[in-house]
């Protein structure tokens, strides 16, 4: 018997569930397990994610499902995307491989490139904030439409497997259609412009958003490219954070924040905005991200893509996925868009780690334990 | 009388207005063109400084640039009509599958206010344009960013093209762009890296001059051998 030393409770007092059938190895659903993750909670098995773009054009040709083919057909779309849990053995599905969905929506001119690129806009048809108008057919818009038919094609064929959406928010939608330059520049020459150009973009973003959901997405990833690589953490507190606070409840489901680049003088504020999840890349260390996110933000990601998943070998991509669990991420996942040409072997290696280092960290409570006063609690009730 | 120290102020805080009122009233009291854009060139190598220090961002850089870039254009027709020309010859774009400019925008910029002509190819570049464009123009350089770790592999198959092209033997590579890392350009096979425009100037430089024979390394060059290649010449005098 052991006494709490605060409470003086003793666990013998307390009424306990007789044990029949001990829970054994992994018991989670991938689905039940992604979103269980996301909110920090317990997880039989770490679970190994694409939030970001997976499709290579090793699993194009796998599925018969080639781009730009699949960026506007969701049979194709659906086929391509369900590679990542069927091939890959990760525990997500996540359509959308290109940055286009909104602002193509939104009436932007979009170059559909070859197999061997993503998408990408032809030109910046927006200069003034007032020109944005969202379309009554938003929703039905050719990149709208395939997305959320996909979404529903997945739904009914995997509905034990977490299907992610992604939204490219009003900040990453300028840069599609503004441009990165001129609307970086109005940052400080015109801040009130940006923050219209901001409005203006906003509510697609959210229609966004909620399509996917209403079409069968267990989360989505959000993205506001306010990286360190291009301006500074006041330039996210000062421009996003009070909308990202109204996003995160506004968007009806759970949000996972991405930006890429360096971005751990800020990982704070996204906690600060609501998101419960933060997609961060590998130029951010997981040992600091995790004390900056603290408990209020799941971190997912961080697998370095050129270096590591392109260049890298399976083992090497081995090691490293037991490093970012060691550290405390709380889901694998690559940093962001993998390139095309990435091979299978290294890809693979992920879902492999986290099944093998989960078996390893799962005790007999049958979860996989990272919190040192959760294991004491657990191993005294089952004594 | 025009005071180039107000055109240097100007250009680092993005004063594009007072930058070219301020050249105007140099110009029209004779102030030498060269002696102008040194100024502008000072100015811009300090915004590099701060920018490398993180204390400023790319917003104020690009402002910066564009106040420079306004500026410079009432220098050019009178550099080239005084039979001034560059002695070095760039090659820049982003690399194929990335439409990311802004990087290779302010190297271009800050490499043109040190002396560099500057064919600049825009971005989605493949490495066979890179390769008609340093044969046509005669370059002593290619220069190519990325913003995306999506699209940096594909640096790799300019530095092969440019490794094979056995009738440009002075013509070397440096990449840079903010996923760009020095591991991944010694890994390609670059000839420099550098982590920001300001630095990339001095790289730039450092790498021709040592495809001319001018200094006395050989191998990859990075801030830190341009730090050395400096201290080496100072000691030396």
């Amino acid at each position: 018997m052991t006494v709490n030393e605060t409470t003086g409770a003793s666990s013998a007092s307390r009424p306990r569930a007789e044990v029949t059938r001990p829970l054994r190895g992994e018991w989670m659903t991938p689905r039940r397990r992604f979103l269980a993750a996301l909110f920090r909670g317990h997880v039989d098995k770490v679970p190994a994610c694409t939030l970001s773009s997976v499709a290579t054009v090793e699993l194009m040709d796998m599925v018969d499902a080639p781009f730009p083919e699949a960026h506007l057909d969701a049979e194709m779309m659906a086929r391509l995307a369900a590679t990542s849990h069927e091939v890959l053995g990760m525990d997500t599905i996540m359509p959308v491989w290109h940055s286009q969905l909104e602002s193509d929506a939104l009436g932007g001119d979009t170059d559909w490139a070859e197999k061997d690129n993503w998408p990408s806009p032809s030109k910046f048809l927006i200069s003034e904030p007032e020109q944005v108008k969202v379309p009554d057919d938003f929703r039905d818009r050719p990149t709208m439409r395939t997305v959320t038919g996909a979404m529903r094609l997945l739904r009914r064929r995997y509905p034990d497997v977490a299907i992610v959406g992604k939204v490219y928010g009003p900040w990453s939608v300028a840069y599609q259609m503004v441009g990165i330059e001129s609307f970086l520049m109005d940052t400080i020459l015109d801040p009130d412009r940006v923050r219209r150009y901001l409005d203006a973009f906003l509510p697609a973003c959210i229609d966004s958003a909620r399509a996917q959901f209403e079409a069968g997405a267990d989360a989505v990833m959000w993205a506001d490219h306010t990286t360190g690589d291009l301006c500074s953490a006041e330039t996210y507190r000062d421009f996003l954070l009070e909308m990202h606070q109204r996003i995160s409840v506004e968007i009806g489901g759970p949000g996972i924040f991405h930006c890429c680049g360096k971005t751990i003088d800020r990982v704070h504020l996204f906690a600060n905005a609501g998101w419960d999840c933060f997609h961060f890349e590998s130029q951010v260390d997981a040992r600091e991200a995790r004390a900056a996110a603290g408990e209020r933000m799941s971190l997912f990601g961080n697998l370095n893509n050129p270096t590591l998943l392109y260049e890298g070998t399976s083992e090497q991509v081995y090691q490293a996925c037991w490093d970012l669990m060691d550290a405390g991420v709380d889901g694998l996942a690559p940093e962001g868009s993998v390139p095309l040409v990435t091979k299978i072997g290294p890809l693979a290696a992920i879902a492999r780690a986290a099944a093998d280092w989960s078996t390893q960290h799962r005790g007999e409570g049958q979860s996989v334990r990272r919190d040192p006063a959760m294991q004491e609690e657990d191993e005294r009730w089952q004594t | 009388m025009a005071d180039l120290k107000r055109l240097q102020v100007a250009v680092e805080v993005g004063d594009r207005e007072t930058a070219v009122s301020v050249t105007e009233e140099a110009l029209h009291e004779g102030i030498p063109p060269l002696v102008i854009l040194d100024s502008m060139t000072d100015a811009m190598g300090v915004v590099g400084d701060r920018f490398a220090r993180q204390e400023i961002y790319v917003p104020e850089m690009l402002i910066s640039a564009r106040a420079m870039k306004a500026a410079l254009a009432l220098l050019e027709p009178l550099l080239i009509g005084s039979g001034h020309r560059p002695d070095k010859i760039a090659v820049m774009g982003t690399i194929k599958g990335d439409l990311h400019d802004i990087g290779k925008n302010l190297v271009a910029m800050m490499l043109k206010g040190a002396n560099f002509e500057i064919v600049d190819l825009g971005t989605n570049t493949p490495a066979d344009e890179f390769m008609a464009a340093a044969r046509e123009h005669r370059a002593d350089l290619i220069g190519i960013s990325a913003l995306l770790t999506t699209t940096m592999g594909n640096m790799r198959s300019v530095v092969e093209a440019v490794r094979a092209a056995t009738d440009l033997p002075h013509l070397r590579v440096i990449v840079g762009g903010a996923p760009v890392t020095r591991d991944f350009a010694v890994r390609i096979e670059a000839d420099g890296w550098a982590p920001d425009a300001a630095s990339a100037v001095d790289v730039a430089k450092a790498v021709v001059e040592t495809a001319r024979g001018r200094t006395a390394h050989s191998g990859f060059i990075d801030p830190d051998v341009v730090a050395a290649l400096r201290a080496a010449a100072v000691a030396a005098v």
